[in-house]
């Protein structure tokens, strides 16, 4: 069953566009986008253990490349159009090895500060030099056609995105399984031992650095491709945060898990970013729960389920309900305050008091009406936050504590003393 | 005879910054920016103290604490309404320290036993977590907090060019911090604890000592520190929600360049950070300059060659950062690796 289960995702994807309607379809090529640049980056995450805060560089180096390398066909120049992410995959390729090189001088916190680092070095010159990036306003170039290909249609877009990703999600698979992978992971777990056996261990990482910013180049490419334009504004903290957050959401520790986590965040600010402003602040507090209680993602949570299965035993769908409700009521108490004290803490709010001359004027929330002062709203805040921490109480222990001692065992040391 | 005639022409030359006293008013505008890079670099220690000294002693690379350090700003904006500069200083600083606290009892504690990588993206998020809050509080525009007017008045002037009280003010603050801090740990039976307890902490706690509450309460006063570097900078420079992110990256170089866990690495690479920045700023030359200089006609890009120094001042720290990690991995004053 597992087994076949990319087939199936593959051919799903292959029948998408006759399933959905258009604006499914272009969150669709979003989501297959952010995908790919989550697997490019878990490559280094998952395989080499080093944790980038700045993968937005290569991501937006891709993009501007590509951008540039359709203005040179636009001008004559000849380059087959069904490789124009390669141009986004070189572009990040070489620069993460000139950045790699100086962060993996350094592992751990240091290395992901390095990272942040050259992120800024790059962005502050990108931001800089108008003429060749386009500052705010950014490049543009029309998608080149390819013999028969228009690719204008969004329809050819996804389905040229897809081939994209589901190449460069091959690619990652046989990297991983191949001899350079085995030594990769080695170096996460044993350098020390690996630059024993003759490998020059800085120079494996920068490799593992440069593919991993090539891949994401790809993505970026990709994008640009599809948006037919790009701006300085894709080097900005923010991309290189989001990557990272759809990685904890979705697992760093199982392959596809990283995909898994960019298709749940993009389709979720694809919907939710139009019903509240403060989309940022629940993606915050999901990323900040995942972390704290389920640290192998969502994807972890699924292999530790099948996992009991494999062993014979049965999953306690009582206790799952339980929790599962638990966090759903947490969920909504959360989203309820938010939203009310968003709403009162507004100008305009107090503006609409003084001129209807109501003390507290009501909030809709959830398709009610609520009146933030009163014992009603206060009552229903306080039992939905008291009845989900209840349902919730003890889920964190057993899980924690089976997650850690698996930690302790892969990296062949105990948790620091407390 | 040269120094009379420079005497009465002094002035005329300090209002058009010409003249043959040109080399009056460098030194002067040299003055200037010396003092504003040194006041700019205490600001960035009164932060990256309590960074340096939590990463140091307990392996904790905090994202979040220049976010302590934009909730000192905010809480001292908003409880100034009521009671008052001085004493909203000293709210800020004990309200951040109290966030501190239950950020490490009930938050950082629970994810200690993954590791520090779990750590650190459990205050990653948290810096998010607490900008979007401020967003939705305080709205994502900067709030008007400003310096009282009772403190408004010139320190002394320079040439032509008054130094504001203010500024000497929050330099006087850190180096105030930076001594007592110093003291603390150097000379007191507290300080003799403390940094036992960083080099082996089960020995200490067998001695006696409550090591569990000894982190807990290092990690408060860090935050509580940057909470109040945040109440005295925060209405001289915008109180807003950016203000995390524009300072925490700049502080987190600090740390590397001056060395794991070392105030005084961190001192000197506040102040350097600051002097080097607030001099690059007053510089008018562009990439195109340089590249003359040395005796090329062009860097081979139009748009590269016109970029003026100045503008890429804020880069200077990162990129003393990568050359300082090739020439002493270990930082300036470091000695771990």
């Amino acid at each position: 069953m597992v087994r076949f289960a990319p087939v199936l995702v593959i051919l799903l994807l292959l029948g998408l566009p006759r399933l959905v309607d258009m604006a499914f379809l272009n969150a669709m090529v979003l989501v297959l986008i952010a995908a790919l640049y989550a697997m490019g980056y878990n490559l280094l995450w998952g395989q080499a253990g080093l944790i980038s805060f700045g993968h937005a560089t290569y991501f937006a180096f891709g993009a501007s490349c590509t951008i540039l390398m359709m203005q040179a066909i636009e001008k004559g120049s000849s380059f087959p159009t069904p490789l124009l992410p390669l141009a986004g995959g070189v572009a990040g390729f070489l620069l993460g090895l000139v950045a790699g090189w100086f962060a993996t001088i350094r592992t751990g916190v240091y290395f992901a500060m390095i990272t942040v680092a050259i992120t800024e070095l790059v962005r502050a010159i990108v931001q800089r030099w108008d003429s060749l990036f386009g500052g705010e306003a950014g490049i543009a170039a029309g998608r080149p056609a390819w013999g028969p290909f228009g690719l204008q249609k969004l329809v050819d877009v996804y389905y040229f995105t897809l081939v994209w990703v589901v190449l460069g999600v091959a690619f990652l698979w046989f990297l991983q399984r191949s001899p350079l992978g085995l030594v990769i992971r080695g170096v996460r777990e044993q350098e020390e031992r690996v630059s024993f056996l003759g490998y020059d261990t800085h120079a494996l990482k920068t490799l593992v650095f440069a593919i991993s910013a090539g891949i994401s180049g790809v993505a970026g490419g990709l994008l640009a491709f599809t948006n037919e334009s790009t701006n300085v504004t894709l080097y900005e903290g923010a991309y290189s945060s989001t990557v990272l957050v759809n990685t904890v959401i979705g697992g760093a520790g199982v392959f596809l898990g990283p995909a898994v986590g960019a298709a749940l965040t993009t389709l979720f600010g694809y919907y939710v970013a139009n019903m509240t402003v403060y989309w940022l602040l629940y993606m915050g507090l999901l990323f900040v729960v995942i972390v704290l209680y389920a640290p192998r993602g969502l994807s972890g949570l699924a292999v530790e389920a099948m996992q009991t299965l494999r062993a014979g035993k049965r999953l306690a769908f009582p206790l799952i309900l339980r929790r599962g409700i638990g966090a759903v009521l947490l969920a909504a108490g959360t989203i309820l305050l938010v939203e009310i004290i968003g709403a009162i803490v507004a100008p305009v709010y107090w503006a609409t008091a003084k001129s209807t001359g109501v003390a507290w004027p009501a909030v809709t929330v959830f398709g009610l009406a609520w009146t933030p002062a009163a014992p009603l709203t206060m009552a229903t805040i306080a039992g939905l936050f008291g009845l989900g921490s209840l349902l919730l109480r003890g889920a964190a222990g057993p899980a924690r504590r089976n997650a850690a001692a698996l930690i302790g065992r892969l990296t062949g040391r105990a948790g620091r003393a407390p | 005879m040269a120094a009379a005639r420079c005497s009465g022409r002094v002035d005329r030359a300090y209002g058009t910054g010409t003249g043959d006293c040109g080399l009056r008013t460098l030194m002067d505008a040299f003055l200037v920016a010396l003092l504003n890079g040194l006041v700019y670099g205490l600001l960035v220690f009164m932060v990256s103290a309590g960074l340096t000294l939590v990463f140091g002693m307990m392996g904790v690379l905090n994202f979040a604490h220049a976010s302590f350090y934009m909730i000192g700003a905010y809480a001292a904006y908003f409880s100034g309404r009521y009671i008052g500069f001085w004493a909203a200083v000293g709210v800020a600083a004990v309200v951040v320290a109290g966030v501190g606290l239950f950020t490490e009892r009930l938050l950082l504690r629970k994810v200690r036993v993954y590791g520090h990588t779990q750590e650190l993206l459990l205050t990653y998020g948290l810096f998010f977590v607490i900008e979007e809050v401020v967003k939705l509080l305080f709205g994502p525009t900067p709030v008007a907090y400003r310096v009282p007017e009772a403190l408004r008045f010139t320190a002394f002037t320079i040439g032509q060019s008054e130094f504001p009280f203010f500024r000497v003010l929050m330099g006087g603050v850190a180096l105030v911090m930076f001594f007592v801090i110093y003291a603390m740990l150097t000379f007191t039976r507290i300080g003799l604890v403390v940094r036992a307890a960083v080099e082996r902490p089960q020995m200490v706690c067998a001695l006696g000592h409550n090591v569990s509450l000894i982190f807990s309460g290092l990690f408060a006063v860090g935050a509580g520190l940057a909470g109040l570097a945040g109440a005295v900078a925060g209405m001289y420079y915008p109180t807003s929600p950016a203000m995390a992110h524009e300072l925490g990256t700049i502080v987190f170089v600090v740390v590397v360049i001056g060395g794991l866990g070392s105030l005084n690495g961190a001192l000197a690479a506040s102040l350097l950070i600051g002097v080097m920045t607030s001099f690059a700023v007053g510089v008018e030359a562009t990439f195109g300059d340089l590249i003359h200089r040395i005796g090329l006609a062009s860097t081979g890009f139009a748009g590269l060659d016109a970029v003026q120094f100045s503008s890429i001042a804020g880069v200077l720290p990162y990129a003393l950062m990568l050359v300082l990690l090739l020439w002493r991995p270990a930082g300036l004053a470091g000695n771990r690796n």
